[in-house]
Parts: C-alpha cells; sequence; structure tokens
C-alpha cells in the first residue's frame, strides 16, 4: 500500500516553521511506503489542479494533505479526491498550521512534532476504508399536530407547495387558543377576521384539496423514522359529517340535554350536539357523547330528524376509528394553556367570586359570552375597580421560572377595554416584572399610563400579595401592608405546554425542557427542530409566544421540511456512522441507552441491536460503550484510532 | 536522561472536533506558543474515548493523556461528554488502583472560542506530567 503525503507550504504560514525537507527525508524512512509532493498554496484553484493532476499521475492507494485544519478544507480536499477517481474518505488531513506551526516557538521543534502527527496520519490512513453514501426514498408528505396558527400557516404553506398534508387537531374546531377572542393585542384586532384569510383557505381554498383536516383526533403510534414514518391516528367521533353539514344549527335547537361548554372556559353551556362557539370552523357542530342522553340509555334521535340536510348528515351510530398515514415529516404546533391560578396561594381562584383568570376574562369580554360582553361582577354592578395581577405563577421558582411572554401585552390590552367600557374605572396592575418587548408592544402600555386611570404597583413575591373579602363583602388586594379595593380581579397566569404534551413527546421521543415544553435540537441555531429528525417544533409548545411569533415559526418549520424532503429525490445517508456486528452482539442493550439520537433498537428477532443509519449522527459513543466489540464506528474505528495514536508515539 | 536535562512528557490529547478541536484552532489562530508536548488525536465527539485507548496510549509510550470536551450543556451530540465524564470518573477509579497518577489522565472542557483556555490546559497538564516523570508501564500497569 502507498500513501502520497501531500505538504502544503501555506506560503510562509507553515514553511517558516515546518521544514518540507526534513518531511521529506523523515518520510522516507516510514516503514511505510509512501512519497511527498509539497505544494505552495493546496486550497488555492492553482493547488487543487496541481494536487488532483499529482493524484491521477501518482494512483496513490492512500492520500494524507499536511495544511491547515480539517474545519477548514476537508470537504475541499475530499472533493479533489473524488475529482481524481479515489474514494474520498481514504484522505486524512494533519493540521500542521493552527495546530503546529502556530503555536510553536522553536522550527526545529515544530517540524519534529509535525513528522509525528503525519506518521500517525499515514498509519491511520492505511486502515481507513473506502466509503460510499447511501441513498434513501423518502416520503415528501407531512404530518402537523395541532391546527392553532402555527399549524395552520404551516399545513397551508405545505400544500401550497404541492404537499400532501394531515392536519390532527385535538379539538371540534381549528384557530387554536386565539380564534376564540374578538381583540388581540398590540392593534386590538379581531382573531377569527385576522385569522379567517388562514382559516378559509385552508378549509376551501385552492389547495384545500392537499389538506385532510382530522378534528376530535390524536395520534397513537408513530413507527419508522425520518422520511419513512407510519402515523396512526385515533378518530373519535364527531357524529356530524364536516362534507354534509351546512352550519344552520337545526339540530342545536332541539337538543334536549346541556353541559357546561369547556371550550368557553366553561363559563357558559353548550347542548350535547353545538357549536363550540359562534362563528365556528368547520361550520359545523359536534356531537358529545358524555353529555348526550342516547349514551345514558335513553331512545333520543331529534337532532337526526331535525337536520334539514337529510338523514346522512347526523350519523348517530359513527365509530372512533384508527386510521394510518405514511408521512416523511412531522411538524408539532401543539401549543400552550395557562396554568392553574389556584395553585398560587393567595389569588382566590375559584373560592372567590368575581376572580377570573384571563382566558375566563376573554370569555366576559366576548359579545356572544355569558353577559354578552358587558364587564359586570357577580352582583350584576359595573366594577368601580379592577385589579390586574401579572406573573401569577412565572418568574417564580415556586411555580414556573420562565417569564411567559406574553401576559403584560394582554394585560393592558384588557386595561384598554375596560377603560374604553367603563371609563371611569380605576384599574391596578400588580406585577413582578413589565415585560414590553418589540417595536408595538408598549402602545397599549403608553396608553393605560396616560388615561390617568391605572396605576402600576411592583411587588417583590407573589406571596406577599393577598386577595380576600372584608366582612362587608368588599375585595380587597393587600400588598406590604397597603390594601386596595378591587371589584373585580383578573389573573395573569403563567402559560404551560399545552394537555397532552406528555404523551406526544412520549410516543415520538421527543425531549421536554425542565418547564415541559418540546426541547430544540439547539436553543438558538435549531430552535425548529426537535431532539428526533424529521419532528420540527413551531409555535408555542416550545415556549410561550404571541400569534406573530408562532405563525413566523410554522413558516420555519415548512422551511426545513421542503428542504430536507423533495419529491423524487432520495436523502443522502451519511457513511460516518455505526453499525452492529449482529455476531458479536451480546443483547446487553447498553448502546439503546447511550445512544443520543434514538438511533438504536434492539432486534428481538436476531437477538441484537440494530442501528438505523439514517438517525445515527456518528459521533461513536456506542462504539465506546459497547462492551463487547460489537460496534464499528465507521471511519473512526478502534482500529484507525489506535493506528494513529502508535503512530505518533513511535 | 540525564539529572540536568528537562523532560518532555509525550501526551496525547483526545479532541472533539465541534468544541476543543476548535478551540485549539482558534488557540492557534491566536499564535500564541505552548508546549509541543500534545499530538491532538481528532475524534467527532468526546464521547467516543473508550478507556482502552487511554489505557493503550500509556502503554504504547505516552506518558499522560488529555481528553477535551464540549462544556457540559453544549455537546454537539446532546450528551457525549456526559459520557465521557463518566467513563474517565470510571477510569480514574481504575488508574488509582493500578497506582497511576491521576494527574496523567485529565479531562477538561474547551469550547470553539477558548483559545486562550486550550493554551492554558496544554501548558498545565505539561507541567503536571513533566513534574511526574516518565510513565513506566512496566510498574504500573503490567
Amino acid at each position: 500500500m502507498r500513501t502520497g503525503i501531500y505538504f502544503c507550504n501555506c506560503g510562509s504560514n507553515i514553511a517558516e516553521k515546518i521544514s518540507a525537507t526534513a518531511v521529506v527525508e523523515a518520510a522516507a524512512s516510514f516503514p511505510e511506503q509512501n512519497y511527498v509532493a509539497t505544494v505552495d498554496f493546496i486550497c488555492s484553484e492553482d493547488g487543487k489542479l496541481q494536487f488532483e493532476e499529482s493524484l491521477k499521475a501518482e494512483q496513490p492507494d492512500r492520500v494524507v494533505v499536511a495544511a491547515c485544519s480539517p474545519r477548514d478544507h476537508e470537504g475541499t480536499f475530499r472533493r479533489c479526491l473524488s475529482n481524481a477517481g479515489i474514494n474520498p474518505y481514504l484522505m486524512q488531513m494533519v493540521n500542521i498550521r493552527e495546530q503546529i506551526a502556530w503555536v510553536t516557538e522553536d522550527p526545529a521543534v515544530a517540524t519534529q512534532k509535525a513528522i509525528r502527527a503525519i506518521h500517525g496520519a499515514v498509519c491511520r490512513v492505511e486502515k481507513q476504508l473506502p466509503l460510499e453514501k447511501k441513498q434513501l426514498e423518502v416520503c415528501p408528505d407531512a404530518l402537523v399536530i395541532g391546527a392553532g396558527p402555527a399549524g395552520m400557516k404551516a399545513a397551508l404553506a405545505l400544500a401550497e407547495a404541492g404537499r400532501t398534508v394531515t392536519l390532527l387537531e385535538r379539538t371540534p374546531f381549528i384557530g387554536g387558543l386565539p380564534v376564540r377572542f374578538e381583540e388581540l393585542f398590540p392593534a386590538l384586532e379581531c382573531a377569527p377576521c385576522m385569522l379567517e384569510p388562514l382559516m378559509g383557505e385552508l378549509l376551501h381554498g385552492e389547495h384545500a384539496g392537499r389538506i385532510e383536516l382530522m378534528t376530535m383526533s390524536e395520534l397513537v403510534e408513530v413507527t419508522g423514522f425520518y422520511g419513512n414514518f407510519i402515523a396512526k391516528i385515533r378518530q373519535k367521533p364527531r357524529h356530524v359529517s364536516l362534507r354534509d353539514c351546512i352550519g344552520c344549527g337545526e339540530c342545536v335547537e332541539v337538543c334536549p340535554a346541556s353541559a357546561t361548554n369547556e371550550f368557553k372556559n366553561n363559563v357558559s353551556l353548550r347542548k350535547a350536539i353545538d357549536f363550540t362557539f359562534a362563528g365556528v370552523l368547520p361550520n359545523a357542530p359536534f356531537l358529545d357523547q358524555a353529555t348526550c342522553i342516547r349514551w345514558q340509555g335513553q331512545e333520543c334521535r331529534a337532532c337526526k330528524d331535525a337536520c334539514p340536510m337529510g338523514a346522512d348528515v347526523i350519523n348517530l351510530e359513527e365509530q372512533e376509528t384508527v386510521v394510518e398515514r405514511r408521512i416523511g415529516s412531522i411538524i408539532l404546533a401543539s401549543g400552550s394553556g395557562l396554568y392553574d391560578a389556584a395553585h398560587v396561594a393567595g389569588m382566590g381562584m375559584g373560592t372567590l367570586q368575581d376572580v377570573y383568570d384571563a382566558l375566563q376574562f376573554e370569555r366576559l369580554l366576548s359579545s356572544t359570552g355569558p353577559t354578552g360582553g358587558q364587564i359586570v361582577t357577580k352582583a350584576g354592578q359595573a366594577p368601580r375597580t379592577v385589579a390586574i395581577i401579572h406573573c401569577v405563577g412565572s418568574l417564580d421558582e415556586a411555580h414556573k421560572p420562565y417569564c411567559s411572554g406574553i401576559c403584560c401585552q394582554y394585560a393592558f390590552k384588557f386595561n384598554h377595554l375596560i377603560s374604553a367600557k367603563i371609563p371611569e374605572a380605576v384599574i391596578t396592575h400588580y406585577h413582578r416584572e413589565l415585560v414590553l418587548p418589540g417595536k408595538e408592544a408598549q402602545t397599549l402600555f403608553n396608553h393605560a399610563v396616560r388615561s390617568g386611570k391605572s396605576r402600576l404597583k411592583r411587588y417583590g413575591s407573589i406571596a406577599d400579595l393577598a386577595i380576600s373579602r372584608d366582612t362587608n363583602g368588599s375585595m380587597l388586594v393587600s400588598s406590604e401592608g397597603e390594601a386596595f379595593p378591587a371589584d373585580l380581579v383578573i389573573l395573569c397566569p403563567a402559560v404551560i405546554p399545552a394537555e397532552g404534551t406528555d404523551q406526544l413527546s412520549a410516543l415520538l421521543d421527543v425531549s421536554l425542557d425542565s418547564s415541559g415544553f418540546f426541547r430544540e435540537l439547539h436553543a438558538r441555531t435549531d430552535a425548529a427542530q426537535s431532539s428526533i429528525r424529521g419532528v420540527y417544533l413551531a409555535g408555542s409548545c416550545r415556549e410561550p409566544m404571541d400569534i406573530q411569533k408562532a405563525i413566523q415559526e410554522g413558516m420555519a418549520a415548512v422551511g426545513h421540511l421542503l428542504s430536507g424532503l423533495q419529491p423524487g429525490r432520495t436523502i443522502d445517508i451519511e457513511p460516518i456512522c455505526a453499525e452492529v456486528d449482529e455476531t458479536r452482539c451480546s443483547g446487553c442493550h447498553l448502546c439503546v441507552s447511550v445512544c443520543p439520537y434514538r438511533a438504536i433498537s434492539f432486534d428481538t428477532e436476531h437477538n441484537a441491536s440494530s442501528i438505523n443509519a439514517v438517525l445515527c449522527c456518528g459521533c461513536g459513543t456506542c462504539v465506546a460503550a459497547c462492551p463487547s466489540g460489537a460496534i464499528t464506528g465507521h471511519h473512526f474505528t478502534n482500529e484507525q484510532i489506535m493506528a494513529e495514536m502508535e503512530g505518533v508515539l513511535k | 536522561m540525564t539529572a540536568d536535562s528537562v523532560f518532555e512528557p509525550k501526551i496525547i490529547g483526545f479532541l472533539c472536533n465541534w468544541c476543543s478541536y476548535a478551540g485549539a484552532d482558534k488557540a492557534g489562530g491566536m499564535q500564541e506558543v505552548y508546549p509541543p508536548n500534545v499530538q491532538v488525536i481528532r475524534l467527532m465527539c468526546s464521547g467516543r474515548v473508550d478507556p482502552q485507548f487511554i489505557l493503550s496510549a500509556l502503554v504504547k509510550g505516552a506518558d499522560g493523556v488529555i481528553i477535551l470536551a464540549c462544556h457540559p450543556g453544549d455537546c454537539h451530540y446532546k450528551e457525549g461528554n456526559c459520557r465521557a465524564l463518566q467513563r474517565h470518573s470510571m477510569l480514574m477509579l481504575m488508574l488509582e488502583q493500578l497506582g497511576v497518577e491521576k494527574e496523567r489522565c485529565r479531562l477538561d472542557y474547551v469550547s470553539a472560542g477558548e483559545g486562550e483556555k486550550f493554551n492554558r490546559v496544554v501548558r498545565e497538564t505539561v507541567e503536571a506530567v513533566r513534574r511526574l516523570g516518565p510513565f513506566l508501564p512496566a510498574v504500573a500497569i503490567e
């Protein structure tokens, strides 16, 4: 075996400290057969040409390039090898510039160190093997979980790009949390109006045919890996055909059973068959078995009989189904919810009347809410004093340590809306911190401050605040020895991951962070990717955020998806990955537990571990962990590393 | 080796590609000299360092070994550096029983920006191993 050693002078950068002549002399005495060629700037256009021509003429079995850092030019020189018809993995670089010439004082010492390093590389490269990138057929279609702003935007953009999308939604409607709000910060836009174009396109637009919306559905199992997932989806019976229903509501009128409406934060009632809220999309009611008297043993088919569109629209016999979809990637956009303020002592949540959390107060503000949009206390009076408590459970080690990011902005929105309806109301904001980032957030804050009716009171710890009723029945907010009356209290609780986030994490093996949100692959440089390849994150399932950011994140995830998987194109499988020798595997499962990418599974049929080359990132931690020496880390084999070590020590 | 000549230890440095190898490149870019005693072996991740590499290095003529990893929480492969730490801790227990001084096998963290730290870790390690003198595997291991 003959190795070609290419020594780059790098002008004077290397030549000044390391003698090419000494290297040539030393290499002549290496026991390994070799030749040395010196190039002035091997990375220059001329240098690369000279390198390639020399490779073609000399036809070495292996190549060593002694030059700069492989972090600079390993890719460059691998391409030169390919151009010269040599497998690119038959090359080893020696970093004689950054790690020797530039940091060693004495040229003779630097030269000796370089010779040892080059010898190590020659010994290593002899053990290197040609490697090939493998190709894998992939499915370009996607599954989007959650039809809130982030998920809807992602699904629509994917459909516009020609992809087939399955859009899963746990509830009977689309639009997520904000679609229920009539006015949004910072510009007091109406949420259904703002989201309507997106929702309309999604349901009935030009590209809607490529979006399969599945409401009242959830993921139950996922198998496979990036490019080739199979998702099992459980769809609960809606009992109303989304295709045939015209949304007239005749069935709702005649329904005899009712329950509190969880989609209106339990502050009003709904029928067993009903719309979740006015203006909901898709514009069709759903039948709730838990409320319907048929499921309590009574004979009733009032809704079905009332339907003017015929007997096929309402199907009382509809059963739960489990369907399978083949997809290549998954976007998690499962959203967030609010921390239960009852967990925070002294806030009166659930025990005192006229204490609401932010979502409940949104219902009170709503023109379709229990008071038709009038802000009144339970006693029917317009409140003269209102307390808005910020940071309830946020920025609090005893609850949630993070800032929820959006609360200050909606708190000043509440301020604005209350002032508009009750101009004489005095509003006190109790806050731990005020967080108003970006170019628009200060508008509503300024409005509150300039109104002359709003006060800001900072507290150190929520434990210093207490909400109580005195003997007259008046509510008081006490803080640091002072007590102010409040006819109405609005709590702004911490934003937390939506219910079901834990289950999705377990189903997909996607890691959660310490607060229970989905963990990013890298919080700054790869925030749209999860810990699992091909599973992307968008919106407030990742961290608390507003609609603008959630929609942007939906698009970011789509960007990854579109550039990652393209119809008709395969994906490359990196050859620097690990592989198990089944005959040597003892079945201890240690590798399965150390793999950070869940790339290793245990094949019970062959009683051996098996590594998925698509998911393997080539870190080699399983190779080091395997007590049987059954795992080979391609391009970083024990033999190669040992050879390099012995080579530099000789 | 005569009594008045300075002992120049041979040290093998296992560096992960993403942080510590980049840190060593950064040290190079700063062009501040450090002792030439460390021969670097680049691995993709410190989690690839098999304890056998360290024993082997010592047996085959190294006087010391350093493993440099990404800082905890910064690992390119999420947690390879934690595995490296676990394996290093276990190996240290074993080396102690074999009579190998702990200064001969150091694990530290160098980020891609920490050229100065790389320079310092190399100096400290070389100095520590120099004080111990040559490693004689026949006494300690065989």
